[in-house]
C-alpha cells in the first residue's frame, strides 16, 4: 500500500481465498507404539494397486492379474507390486558393524547409481526379480508401485515385456474465470545465519514484495503479490547443536541470532501479505518426513501476525481453488542419489506419475512409521507442484493425458543465486525474479 | 577324543522323557513351544491343511498347547496377508484398519476381541499379535 506524491488513490494489495490442506501431514494422534515400517508399505501397495487394477484392463485386457507367488514359468501374466531396487553403493547399516571401526566417516558419494543395480518387484507373497531391457535401473527407485507384464524365465526371474505406471492423478478443473492478475512469490535457502546470507540482497526482497520499493508501476506490480511462500532452509543451525548435549553459554547467541534475525524480516513481510513459511532440512524442525510446521514460539514478532502461517514439509494448500503442493526439497534430493534424470523437474514429473511425492521414504529417506496411512500418496494432481532449495530455478508446464495441467517449478536457493520464483494465478506463467548487490 | 557312543553323547531326547506340558497357559513370554496353524501364510494356499510350525529341542513335535477357538480364531486373523503385517499394530486397530480399507475382515473377531474388552477375566495378551515380544 503506498501513497503516490500526486495524491492518486492508495494502492490496495489484491486477496485470494486461502485454504491450508496440510492436516494429514500433521502428527497429531499418532502413537509410536514399537511398529517398523512395514505398514506404511502396506498401506502403499494397497492403496497403488487398486488404481492400477483399475487402470488395467484399459492397458492390457486379456491378460490374468497374478500373485508373484502364483506365478508360473512361461505363463504370461501381469503382476502387480511395490519395486525394490538392489544397489550395491548403497550404504547399510549394517556395513558399521562388519567393518572395522574407523575414525574416518563413511565416504559420501553424489550418487549411489551402480551398473549392477537391478529391480526387484515385491507384494504380500514374495519377491522376484525383474529382468529384460525395458525396465531400465536407473530411472527408478524403491518404494514405487507399478504393474509390469511379462513371464517367469526358467531362472526364476521375471521377464518384463511392458510397465505400468499409475499416470497423473484425475485434477480437478482449475477455475478459469479469473480476470486479474494474481502473483504468488516463492523463495527458499535463505540460510539466515551463514555466511551465505547477504542481508541485504533479502531486504531488497522484502522491500519489493510489500511495495516499499520502486516507483508507482513497479507498486502496482507488487500489489497483485497475493501469498509469499518460503520453501525450507529460512534459517541454518549449525547442526552441532542437533546432537543433543547442552549448549555453552557463549555459543546461545550462535543459536538464536540467525532465528531472531529472520523473525525481523519475517514481522515486515507478515505485516504486508500472507506467508506461508515450510520447514527443510537445516530448520529447527524434525528430520523425518514429514516436518511438523516450525514452532511460533520461534518468530516472537510475526506470530503476532494473521498472516503467518507455519506449515508443514509437504505443504499442500488452495489459492482461490488452484490447488498447490510442494516441498523444501529433500523428495527430490533423494531421488537424484539414487536415480538419473535429465534434470530436477524429470524427478518431479516422475513422482507425479508414480502418484508419491517422497517414494524412496522410508528406505533412504527419514519417514515417520505411519500404520494407517501414508500422507504422501497423490490422490488429486495438484495445479501447481513446487520444489525448493535446488541448484537452479526450473520451470515446466507438465500436459497429462486427461487434460491435466501442472506447472512445475524447480526453486533456487536464495542465499547462492538471489533469484525468486514469481507465479501468475490466472494462467500459470511463471517467471524469476532477480536480486543482486553487486555494483 | 573318546570314540564312544557319539550318539550317546549328544542327547536325542530330553531326560525326562519328552516335553511336559506348561503348567500355565501364558502365551507372551519366550517358550519354544510348537504351534499348530491350519493355513500358515493364507495368500494361495489351501485353507485347512494342517502344519506344525516349529519342533521343540529333543526332536519331538509338542502336543497341542493349551489356548482355545479364540485364540485360534485370533491367530488366524493375525496370519492372513490380506489384512497386512500384523507385528507392531494391536489385533483390534489392525481390525478397524482392514475394516476401513474396505477388506471385509471377518465380523467375529471383532465380536472376540470387544467381548474380551468388556469381559471381567480380560487377559490383555490376547490384544497383542502373535509374534508380540517375540520378534
Amino acid at each position: 500500500m503506498a501513497d503516490s506524491e500526486m495524491g492518486e488513490a492508495t494502492l490496495e494489495r489484491k486477496l485470494a481465498v486461502y485454504r491450508n490442506l496440510d492436516e494429514r501431514f500433521v502428527i497429531r494422534e499418532e502413537k509410536y507404539k514399537g511398529q517398523q515400517f512395514s505398514h506404511i508399505y502396506f498401506m502403499r501397495l494397497h492403496h497403488m494397486r487398486s488404481q492400477l487394477q483399475s487402470l488395467i484392463p484399459k492397458w492390457k485386457p486379456h491378460l490374468p492379474v497374478n500373485t508373484v507367488l502364483g506365478l508360473e514359468e512361461g505363463k504370461e501374466c501381469i503382476i502387480v507390486g511395490t519395486l525394490y531396487k538392489h544397489m550395491k553403493l548403497k550404504p547399510s547399516i549394517l556395513d558399521e558393524y562388519s567393518k572395522e571401526r574407523s575414525a574416518i566417516p563413511l565416504v559420501k558419494p553424489h550418487n549411489f547409481m551402480s551398473t549392477d543395480d537391478h529391480l526387484i518387484l515385491e507384494d504380500e507373497s514374495g519377491r522376484v526379480k525383474l529382468a529384460g531391457p525395458m525396465l531400465a535401473p536407473s530411472a527408478f527407485v524403491t518404494g514405487i508401485v507399478i504393474a509390469v507384464h511379462g513371464k517367469e524365465t526358467s531362472e526364476g526371474d521375471f521377464f518384463v515385456e511392458d510397465f505400468l505406471e499409475a499416470g497423473l492423478a484425475p485434477q480437478v478443473d482449475r477455475p478459469l474465470d479469473s480476470r486479474e492478475d494474481k502473483f504468488v512469490a516463492f523463495v527458499s535457502g535463505l540460510s539466515v545465519g551463514t555466511n551465505a546470507f547477504n542481508p541485504l540482497q533479502f531486504q531488497l526482497l522484502v522491500d519489493h514484495v510489500t511495495g516499499h520499493l520502486g516507483d508507482e508501476n513497479e507498486q502496482r506490480i507488487s500489489s497483485k503479490i497475493v501469498q509469499l511462500v518460503i520453501a525450507g532452509n529460512s534459517m541454518h543451525i549449525s547442526h552441532g547443536f542437533f546432537s543433543g548435549q547442552t549448549v555453552a553459554p557463549k555459543d546461545h547467541a550462535k543459536l538464536t541470532e540467525p532465528i531472531r534475525e529472520l523473525d525481523i524480516f519475517l514481522t515486515q513481510l507478515v505485516a504486508a501479505l500472507p506467508v506461508d513459511i515450510m520447514p527443510g532440512c537445516n530448520d529447527p524442525a524434525n528430520y523425518s518426513l514429514p516436518q511438523q510446521p516450525l514452532h511460533r514460539c520461534l518468530f516472537a514478532g510475526a506470530s503476532a501476525y494473521n498472516t503467518f502461517v507455519s506449515c508443514t514439509n509437504p505443504h499442500h494448500f488452495e489459492l482461490d481453488n488452484v490447488q498447490f503442493v510442494g516441498t523444501s526439497g529433500q523428495n527430490i534430493d533423494d531421488l537424484y542419489k539414487y536415480s538419473d534424470a535429465k534434470d530436477k523437474i524429470e524427478f518431479m514429473e516422475r513422482t507425479l506419475r508414480w502418484r508419491h511425492l517422497a517414494p524412496t521414504a522410508p528406505n533412504t529417506l527419514g519417514c515417520y512409521p505411519y500404520v494407517d496411512k501414508d500422507p504422501f500418496l497423490i490422490e488429486s494432481c495438484p495445479h501447481v507442484y513446487f520444489v525448493g532449495n535446488q541448484e537452479k530455478y526450473e520451470t515446466r508446464l507438465l500436459q497429462g493425458p486427461d487434460k491435466q495441467l501442472v506447472r512445475l517449478i524447480s526453486i533456487p536457493r536464495f542465499c547462492e543465486t538471489g533469484v525468486a520464483v514469481m507465479l501468475n494465478l490466472r494462467n500459470l506463467e511463471c517467471h524469476a525474479l532477480s536480486f543482486s548487490t553487486n555494483l | 577324543m573318546s570314540s564312544g557312543d557319539i550318539k550317546g553323547f549328544y542327547r536325542q531326547k530330553k531326560k525326562n522323557g519328552g516335553v511336559t506340558k506348561p503348567s500355565s497357559s501364558s502365551s507372551s513370554s519366550k517358550k519354544s513351544k510348537s504351534k499348530h496353524y491350519t493355513g500358515g501364510a493364507s495368500v494361495g494356499a489351501p485353507s485347512a491343511a494342517p502344519t506344525p510350525a516349529l519342533v521343540t529341542r529333543g526332536g519331538a513335535i509338542d502336543l497341542k498347547e493349551e489356548y482355545g477357538d479364540e485364540e485360534e480364531a485370533l491367530r488366524q486373523f493375525d496370519m492372513d496377508m490380506k489384512y497386512g503385517p500384523c507385528i507392531g499394530v494391536g489385533r483390534l486397530e489392525r481390525w478397524e484398519r482392514a475394516a476401513a480399507m474396505g477388506l471385509h475382515p471377518p465380523p467375529h473377531v471383532r465380536e472376540v476381541l470387544v467381548g474380551l474388552a468388556s469381559g471381567s477375566t480380560a487377559c490383555s495378551s490376547k490384544f497383542k499379535c502373535l509374534w508380540e515380544g517375540l520378534v
